[in-house]
């Protein structure tokens, strides 16, 4: 399939999991790839934290590619998951800060992916419309969007009526309405 | 502003929990309405941006938790030592700081007003119902900043005055709460005025004020007046 990773056949429970914001998909993803990650940044000059936090963004996006359906779920989530979070490593070497350092297994440096680089522009783009959520629209819309709970268990758990919490919905989302139209407005203005 | 009727219809589409039979319809909409189309390209974007959040969370607290545990396994030969030492300075630190016979009456009967109902409504009470809706987070100092503001403007209001003491309840500014408290228990129109003799009975005990709370009578068929006689007599 032209403009999709393709990797190793897998079982691809993973995939479905990611798709659903699986909670025990997403822990099982980060036990058993993180370690590999974590020695390859640790043997490059890099912290626990350098690890933990490209960790995290190849997680991103290996999410966003299933979601979008750009990474099939045949792929090797740990191949994936490993590549990406390499290039973003050799990056940050890359960078002014850690020019004098050396790379170690340098051989190995994964080639760069179109697909991945797209992914993390659209990532940059969705993180900018999250941004201008206030906590309180961010604790609703995430137990609703993310979590997937219902009104209902949303309400019981912050102890307020059902029909409060849809009400809530419906503004913070109506405020990223706003938002995105006055920025639409402000393009058009400047050309 | 795209009404809720829709939002929720473009909404249940985009997470494809609309029934069947509405979905055939919807999607003959969407066939031709191009405005329709965009909203729900936009709606799946947004969708999107708060699920990245969402993910953005989860990965911390795993983060967290595996930091914890391998922290646990390195840690345990100190932490019986720690935890000794811990034990003996948090009761040093409540035996100083151990709350009055009126703040633990207050703790034990106090339970915050549930508030009203946050409904879809008219434009105008938009900064009041803004205000409940934090209100109901528990997001009391945010809540009392707008209903101040509010009644700043309504200084008589009987309902400002009220949630305004509220939040100020909530946000644990007992002694604020008071002279709100008094102004609506002494209005005979408010509807208001039997929760404000309660949470104001309450306020005067947390402050120790045993002859204001006093002050404040029951009728025996109240709601409150058990508690407020188990207090009493708490007192006594």
């Amino acid at each position: 399939m032209e403009g999709v990773l393709s990797h190793t056949a897998q079982a691809a429970d993973w995939a479905e999991g990611l798709r659903c914001n699986n909670a025990r998909t997403l822990s099982a993803l980060y036990t058993k790839h993180f370690p590999a990650v974590r020695s390859y940044v640790l043997q490059n000059n890099g912290s626990e934290d350098d690890a933990r936090d490209v960790f995290q963004e190849s997680i991103v996006v290996l999410w966003l590619g299933v979601k979008e359906g750009r990474v099939v779920p045949e792929a090797d989530a740990g191949g994936f998951l490993f590549r990406v979070a390499k290039n973003k490593w050799l990056d940050v070497l890359r960078s002014a800060a850690h020019k004098q350092m050396k790379v170690v297994h340098d051989d190995r440096i994964a080639e760069r992916i179109d697909e991945v680089d797209d992914l993390e522009e659209r990532i940059v783009r969705l993180r900018g419309v999250y941004d201008k959520l206030d906590d309180k629209c961010r604790q609703v819309l995430d137990q609703f969007y993310y979590e997937r709970k219902d009104l209902a268990t949303i309400a019981t758990g912050m102890g307020v009526e059902e029909e409060s919490i849809r009400t809530i919905k419906y503004r913070c989302m109506m405020k990223l309405r706003a938002f995105r139209k006055a920025i639409r407005g402000e393009e058009e203005r400047h050309g | 502003m795209l009404d809720r009727d829709t939002f929720e219809a473009i909404e249940a589409y985009a997470l494809g929990t609309m029934p069947a039979a509405e979905r055939e319809h919807f999607e003959e909409r969407l066939r031709t309405d191009p405005a329709l189309r965009a909203e729900l390209e936009q709606q799946r974007d947004h969708i999107r941006a708060v699920e990245l959040g969402g993910l953005q969370r989860a990965l911390k607290d795993i983060a967290q938790q595996q930091a914890a545990s391998g922290n646990r396994r390195s840690w345990t030969p100190y932490l019986k030592v720690a935890a000794a030492v811990a034990v003996v300075m948090c009761a040093a630190l409540w035996y100083a700081l151990r709350p009055t016979t009126g703040e633990r009456l207050y703790a034990a009967h106090f339970s915050p007003d549930p508030g009203l109902p946050v409904a879809m409504s008219a434009a105008d009470d938009h900064a009041f119902q803004d205000a409940m809706v934090a209100y109901k987070l528990e997001d009391y100092a945010e809540a009392r900043a707008k209903w101040s503001a509010l009644l700043t403007e309504r200084p008589q209001n009987d309902t400002l005055r009220y949630y305004t003491a509220m939040a100020a309840l909530g946000a644990e500014e007992v002694r604020t709460a008071i002279p709100l408290l008094e102004a609506v228990r002494t209005d005979a129109s408010s509807h208001f005025a039997d929760q404000a003799s309660w949470y104001l009975f309450l306020a005067y005990t947390h402050e120790g004020d045993t002859t204001n709370a006093n002050t404040i009578r029951f009728d025996p068929a109240d709601a409150h007046a058990a508690a407020a006689a188990t207090i009493q007599q708490a007192w006594r």
